[in-house]
């Protein structure tokens, strides 16, 4: 059935109005504070609290970038810093795709003794805090060796038990059939695994890539922890530090900020189905 | 589908290759973390110390417990915590409501919505963290709002302010995200149920409150808790608005409050402690969505 174009019940109409202006309402006021670190970014810091604010900027401050990755004090700290984000979101999103994998594999499509046990294990894990276990965590990391490195900072966000059940539910829909036509024709597991189940998860797999990079894109507690050499520290440690200083101009800040952002924004603009997509499945596996 | 018992039993074993390196990596930075704040919670263990952990019994929980920090960080999380979930559960239901009856542009107003979730929380705060400048924005946009000459509302100086500003940050970050999620809930109730309601004569409310908000209370149960458990997660707001100058007992939420007693007093028996307390209102909380989810589904 067709819903018609127009509504024409007078209480209709006014929704049908209504909606359209809160919604565009709040759309616009939730743009006002991007399209100010925007238009902040290019502008001398005594534009910023200028009174009223003038938009536009008068005309395009690259230097506020040059400032912001070439830090205070020229050290060009940002730009590795911004590295060190990439390559940790990067190494974690890849690394939960394929432990994930594998795991959920290993659940979905094969029988062995205590296979529900070790599941409900690994789900159980999905109550746990990152915030309780930290400090253990800190003590682990410290133990094996591993701070002021990548590994250090990569290691304990490797897998994720929102990954395994994603990967699970996922791969229970996939047809036994062609996992045994492959046997048959003398694949090895390993094999199978690799060419004809892999293949396949890409939805699952992009959904839970853009998760775990978001995730760790933002991670502020776990850096602070573990990393203190300031060339190993990652964005967010970076912004606190930076911000805190009393000689930080207000335009080089938003120009960190819009540095920071441009990686996640070209992925959401790009992949903006696995965002707003990836965020229901999300809740869904909580449920 | 009979096999031979022999093919049977390494199929199994190929399952256990699979899931092996997942429980070795559970069982690493998942279960022993776990296990190990909990032991270390009833000892006197210091970060930096030679001296062998003594255990100290109910020691930590009854220090914690009796000092007036945990419970100002209690209050403070408690504030925050509160102070989000109600605009955030209501204004995303609004807009996901809206944004359902809205034919077209349905996307492009969801991708609007959500664009702050993008953002990293630091560079959020970063953000608002000028805006919240006494010249800055905030101040300028409530000033022309009420026609009041220059007043400056110090954002990240009063107390109660600092409490509010972390909460309008975390109010933008979050509402479309959340939005997102009951969007997804409203659109599993199918069109003939609103269609027959329609046809029944029933008004935009009266559709709301009679049909979309009694299907879609598992959404709205779990969506509570959430936004709750992430509450009481918040960091780095607080963090780098303290870090920037802001007042720090009026916002010093409880993970600031363990992140500072661990790696400021050294104090990790009971950062542990304080961090077991945590985790026991966030299962109370789950324990709760289970129970109420469980009679929604008799409900429906």
């Amino acid at each position: 059935m067709r819903k018609p174009s127009i509504p024409k019940r007078p209480s209709e109409l006014a929704l049908f109005v209504l909606a359209r202006l809160v919604v565009a309402g709040a759309a616009a006021l939730i743009l006002v504070p991007l399209a100010f670190m925007l238009s902040a970014s290019f502008m001398p810091a005594s534009d910023i609290v200028s009174i009223p604010y003038r938009w536009i900027p008068d005309g395009l401050r690259w230097k506020n970038y040059l400032q912001a990755l070439a830090g205070n004090d020229g050290s060009w700290l940002y730009a590795r810093n911004v590295l060190n984000s990439l390559v940790v979101a990067g190494a974690v999103a890849a690394t939960t795709v394929a432990i994930s994998a594998s795991v959920g594999y290993g659940f979905a499509k094969f029988r062995f003794r205590g296979r529900n046990l070790a599941f409900m294990a690994v789900m159980a894990t999905m109550m746990i805090p990152f915030e309780t276990v930290m400090v253990p965590l800190y003590l682990v990391v410290v133990r094996l060796g591993f701070q002021d490195s990548y590994l250090g900072l990569i290691l304990p966000f490797m897998a994720s038990a929102f990954g395994v059940f994603l990967m699970r539910q996922y791969l229970l829909g996939f047809p036994d059939d062609i996992v045994d036509a492959a046997r048959i024709d003398g694949c090895s597991e390993w094999r199978i695994f690799r060419s004809v189940v892999l293949p396949s998860i890409g939805p699952a797999s992009a959904t839970l890539a853009v998760l775990a990079f978001r995730q760790q894109w933002d991670n502020l507690l776990w850096p602070l922890l573990v990393v203190q050499r300031e060339e190993m520290k990652t964005i967010p440690a970076y912004i606190v530090k930076f911000a805190a200083e009393k000689s930080a101009d207000e335009g080089a800040m938003m120009a960190v900020a819009v540095i920071a952002s441009l990686p996640v924004f070209i992925l959401f603009l790009t992949l903006s189905k696995y965002f707003l997509g990836g965020s229901a499945v999300f809740a869904a596996g909580k449920e | 589908m009979k096999r031979a018992s022999g093919m049977e039993g390494k199929r199994a074993r190929w399952g256990w290759v699979f899931v092996a390196p997942g429980l070795l990596f559970f069982s690493l930075f998942s279960w022993y973390p776990i296990v190990n704040a909990f032991v270390t919670s009833f000892t006197n263990r210091k970060l930096i110390s030679l001296k062998a952990p003594k255990f100290v019994g109910l020691q930590n929980y009854v220090r914690v417990l009796s000092s007036e920090d945990f419970w100002n960080s209690a209050r403070a999380t408690a504030v925050f915590a509160v102070g989000a979930f109600v605009p955030l559960l209501l204004l995303s239901l609004l807009f996901a409501a809206l944004i359902v009856s809205l034919r077209g542009w349905k996307r492009p107003a969801q991708m609007a919505l959500y664009s702050p979730a993008v953002l990293s929380s630091v560079v959020a705060a970063l953000i608002w963290l000028v805006v919240f400048d006494p010249r800055g924005l905030a101040n300028q946009a409530l000033n022309g709002l009420f026609g009041t000459p220059g007043i400056d509302r110090r954002w990240l100086a009063d107390a109660t302010m600092a409490q509010i500003s972390t909460i309008v940050v975390y109010v933008w970050k979050y509402v479309g995200y959340f939005t997102i999620l009951f969007v997804t809930g409203m659109g599993k109730i199918p069109d003939a149920v609103n269609e027959a309601a329609l046809i029944d004569g029933a008004g935009p409310f009266r559709r709301f409150f009679s049909i979309t908000l009694p299907l879609i209370r598992p959404t709205t149960v779990l969506v509570s808790v959430m936004i709750l458990i992430q509450c009481m997660k918040t960091f780095s707001t607080q963090y780098l608005f303290v870090q920037a100058g802001a007042p720090t007992g009026p916002i010093e939420v409880m993970t600031l409050a363990i992140y500072n007693t661990a790696m400021r007093d050294l104090a990790i028996g009971r950062a542990s402690a304080m961090s077991m307390l945590l985790f026991a209102v966030m299962l109370l909380l789950s324990w709760l969505q289970l129970r109420a989810s469980r009679g929604g589904e008799d409900a429906l």
